[in-house]
């Protein structure tokens, strides 16, 4: 029966979604519809069914590395090879989070299994991109044949001088290496180890792996990743807030916007002062953390939608005050009155307003220099080591008596109050701990991007970071990064590139049929769906899966409580209970 | 000696109401005293005062020579008090060892900086408090395979011991209970009264606990108080209190005694 009733959910889903679609680009027709459609419908049919966890898990990541193998294909086929080697190591992890092993080598063949189809699966993608799509975009097999000997690394070195031979190679290449790291990130994780430090170098190889693929093979996938990755940054620090301490904070972004401003003031020519990029982040970091103290400390009485409603209101507050505390007429005065005594206040344009702040001084380092915008490199690995940072430092203050703590005022504020936790304290520690670590990504961001505008931090931002953490599992971290790769993928790798394919195609079919192009402006509004995209998301999980996808065990228990184990007796005595406690 | 808790002439009002009205109260040090009451007489209204969750509308609270009224609940517990709830309130989605752990969080001093840094000091403050929540477990009962479950998932009678746990991680001079064997079945309750002898003379606690199940008040307490209506209306031994016409009247004059929660009639019947 509840199987039938998943069906019947998943499949409502893809409909929606594929009519989504179609109703969206009626030009692009069927194709369009169902790809959209089926890949979620296949994703969630897949997750329930009767299938060997094995051939599920290596199905399930084997899609993400087939979608990404199709968007980027056509001009970027090399991108198959680190679609398949994430693949293949998503369906290790999967494997063993759905079938635990507690023998490594039998880990091992598992995860071997579910890797290799995985990446057979975005191998068979590569064909279908080069046997289908690519002739559809307009791209005829000589030019794909091109793009795929300059993408395929190692093909001119192994000399396979035939397009067929560079192929195979790569459909062999993608399977083999999802394979390995299938195995063996299912064999580490079957090892009984605290920290499991062959877990992290299984999970950091490909990782780090990334800038030379991409440079080897001239991806330009950095661009696309850095921004994703300091989303995720963020949406770590808001996990403090909301998934640790419970205190929902939909204005996240202000800190981020405060992390970011810091930056540019303190290390551009735009009020003359240039402070190396490496001192400044340290003071990104403490301006926002002092900043979450200052809106938490206000909010300190407030629970649940109030809580809401007053940080949304600092998230708004937070741009418009960027936005007006520049960009004045350069000698205006401002008058305050002091006392009943004028005050004039030259009025310095501290932000540039609208227009922002540009240039921002970028890192600089020793043997490389200043960090250019041209190569991502050094920023990617920058960015990794911030990351690798903050994740150490997080799992650190979970662990500890002030993670407990932000835990159980989450749980019960009151009982949590009486066993001695100063309330006050705990949660303007999680303010500031959460907006820290948005200090940080705001101070890269600067950087990295080179110039800020004060609509780079709008709700909008706010409410991304927010659906990342829940649709990966609050208080869970490994949830909210993977529930960051997906939704910042989608939107910035997926549905951008996806859209840009299906122009191509569209623009081919209408020249082809000599008809005019009316789809492909609808088409480029793709990218403007991804808001009403994520809602669908927001709302999917809410109805099927509240706790996220990979949930905190807690979080669980509280979002379903038809499976609640509570001891009945203990219901008669809430019952019971008196209402001066209820409060 | 100077009692451990005085209440002077304390009152509590909601509105129109008066929860408890110009109790005075005195608990001698290792002293095991219980309060008893028909259903809203005001029992959990005055440990509620007494732990800061409510500030009394009159009167004094005294704490081992403080004056606590007003002092905010984590102060309290700081300064001695540990406490259990009517209706368990355990922190639900966290283990067992994690609730006492918690219970720890004010008698540790590790701070932001020896967290991130790990420092020494701040491994062996983790350490030693481990030790203590697991020391603490196997007292009250709870073994150490119940150590990693979520507190919810516990059974009923092993909620109620990990709260007195919980309580007594946080270091109390003065533990309060309110209704600890509520709802447990006769061999929890003889298990938990000996818990409650345990815990007094091992560890040289005062307890104070509300209790309806009149065979486990008159048996442990050494004085028993007695509210109706929020007003005091007897006190003494429990020899004397269950001989109290005033106590008989309040139990079987206002009907509470027919719903029988364990307590009520048997007064006479079972003590
Ligand atoms: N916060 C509050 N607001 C309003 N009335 C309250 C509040 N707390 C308690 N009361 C009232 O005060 C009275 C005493 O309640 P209290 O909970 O102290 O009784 P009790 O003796 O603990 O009873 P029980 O045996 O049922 O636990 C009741 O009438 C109750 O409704
Ligand atoms: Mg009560």
């Amino acid at each position: 029966m509840p199987n039938t009733q998943r069906y019947v959910k998943t499949g409502g889903i893809g409909f929606a979604v594929g009519a989504f679609f179609l109703w969206n680009y009626p030009n692009l027709g069927i194709g369009a519809a169902l790809l959209g459609g089926l890949v979620i419908a296949a994703l969630c049919l897949l997750y329930s069914a009767p299938l060997p966890d094995m051939i599920k898990a290596g199905l399930i990541a084997g899609m993400f590395g087939a979608v990404m193998t199709i968007v980027y294909g056509t001009d970027k086929p090399g991108v198959a090879i680190i679609a398949g080697m994430l693949s293949g190591l998503g369906a290790g992890l999967l494997v063993f989070q759905r079938s635990p092993q507690a023998n490594p080598k039998k880990a091992a063949i598992l995860g071997a299994e579910a890797g290799a189809i995985a990446g057979a699966w975005t191998a068979l993608a590569l064909l279908l991109t080069a046997f289908v799509i690519a002739p559809a975009a307009g791209v005829d097999a000589g030019e794909f044949a091109e793009h795929l000997s300059e993408t395929v690394i190692f093909a001119d070195a192994l000399g396979l001088g035939s397009d067929i031979l560079i192929l195979l190679f790569a459909f062999a290449f993608s399977t083999l290496s999802a394979a390995i790291l299938g195995a063996a990130a299912c064999a580490a994780r079957s090892l009984p180890l605290r920290p499991n430090i062959p877990l992290l170098a299984v999970i950091a190889l490909p990782v780090l792996l990334i800038p030379l693929i991409d440079r080897a093979g001239n991806l330009l996938l950095l661009d696309a990743l850095i921004p994703i990755y300091i989303f995720i940054l963020l949406a770590l620090g808001l996990n403090i807030v909301v998934g640790y301490a419970g205190l929902l904070d939909l204005g996240y972004a202000a800190f981020f916007a405060i992390g970011a401003y810091t930056t540019a003031m303190l290390s551009s020519p735009h009020l003359g002062i240039n402070l190396s990029f490496w001192l400044v982040i340290w003071v990104a970091a403490a301006v926002a953390a002092i900043a979450g103290l200052t809106l938490g400390a206000p909010t300190l009485p407030l629970r649940g939608d109030y809580l809401a409603i007053v940080t949304l209101g600092f998230g708004e507050i937070v741009p418009i005050l960027f936005r007006s505390l520049g960009g004045g007429p350069p000698s205006g005065t401002l008058t305050l009155r002091f006392f009943g005594m004028p005050i004039g206040i030259e009025q310095v344009d501290l932000t540039g307003g609208n227009k922002g702040i540009n240039p921002i001084s970028p890192p600089h380092l020793p043997f490389i220099g200043d960090f250019e915008p041209s190569n991502k490199i050094p920023w990617y690995y920058l960015l990794i080591v911030i990351m690798g940072l903050a994740i150490f430092f997080i799992n650190r203050l979970r662990d500890s008596r002030q993670g407990r703590a932000w835990m159980a005022m989450r749980e019960d504020e009151l009982a949590a109050d009486a066993m001695g936790i100063n309330v006050v304290r705990t949660k303007l520690l999680a303010f500031s701990m959460g907006a820290m670590f948005s200090g940080f990504g705001g101070a890269f961001y600067g950087a990295f991007i080179g110039a800020i505008f004060p609509s780079s931090f709008d709700f909008s931002v706010s409410i991304i970071l927010l659906c990342m953490v829940i649709l990966g599992g609050l208080g869970n971290m490994t949830g909210v990064i993977i529930g960051g790769l997906l939704i910042q993928g989608a939107d910035k790798m997926f549905i951008p590139k996806g859209a840009e394919l299906f122009r191509d195609i569209a623009n081919e079919r209408a020249s082809a049929t000599g008809s005019s192009t009316v789809g492909v402006s609808a088409l480029q509004d793709l990218t403007q769906q991804r808001l009403l995209l994520f809602g669908i998301v927001l709302v999917v999980m809410m109805l099927v899966r509240p706790e996220g996808l990979l949930p905190n065990e807690r979080r669980k228990a509280e979002l379903h409580p038809d499976d609640d184990t509570i001891n009945s007796n203990s219901v008669a005595a809430e019952a019971e209970s008196d209402p001066s406690l209820a409060a | 000696m100077a009692p451990l808790l005085q209440a002077r002439a304390i009152t509590k009002r909601f509105g129109g109401l008066t929860a408890v009205s110009d109790v005075s109260f005195e608990i001698e040090k290792g002293s095991i005293v219980g309060l008893i009451g028909p259903n809203g007489a005001g029992k959990t209204t005055f440990f509620n005062m007494i732990t800061g969750l409510y500030t009394p509308s009159d009167g004094d609270m005294i704490f081992d020579g403080k004056r606590i009224n007003g002092t905010k609940p984590s102060e309290v517990t700081k300064l001695g008090i540990g406490r259990t709830f009517q209706n368990i309130r355990l922190f639900a989605h966290m283990t067992a060892l994690e609730n006492v752990l918690v219970g720890q969080h004010c008698r540790m001093n590790t701070g932001l900086l020896g967290t991130l840094f790990r420092t020494a000091s701040m491994r062996a403050e983790e350490k030693a408090a481990r030790q203590k929540a697991f020391e603490l477990l196997e007292y009250v009962g709870l073994g150490r395979n119940s150590a990693d479950e979520m507190a919810k998932n516990l059974p009923y009678g092993d909620q109620r011991r990990l709260e007195v746990a919980r309580a007594l991680a946080t270091d109390p001079k003065l533990l309060l209970l309110d209704e600890p064997t509520a709802g447990m079945n006769p061999k929890e309750t003889d298990a938990l009264t000996a818990l409650i002898y345990r815990v007094r003379d091992e560890r040289e606690l005062t307890v104070l606990l509300i209790e309806h199940d009149m065979k486990v008040v008159m048996g442990i307490s050494e004085r028993v108080t007695v509210l109706d209506r929020g007003i005091k209306i007897s006190e003494g031994l429990p020899r004397e209190v269950q001989t109290d016409p005033k106590v008989v009247e309040a139990y079987l004059g206002t009907g509470h005694a027919a719903k029988g929660k364990g307590g009520g009639a048997p007064v006479f019947d079972k003590a």
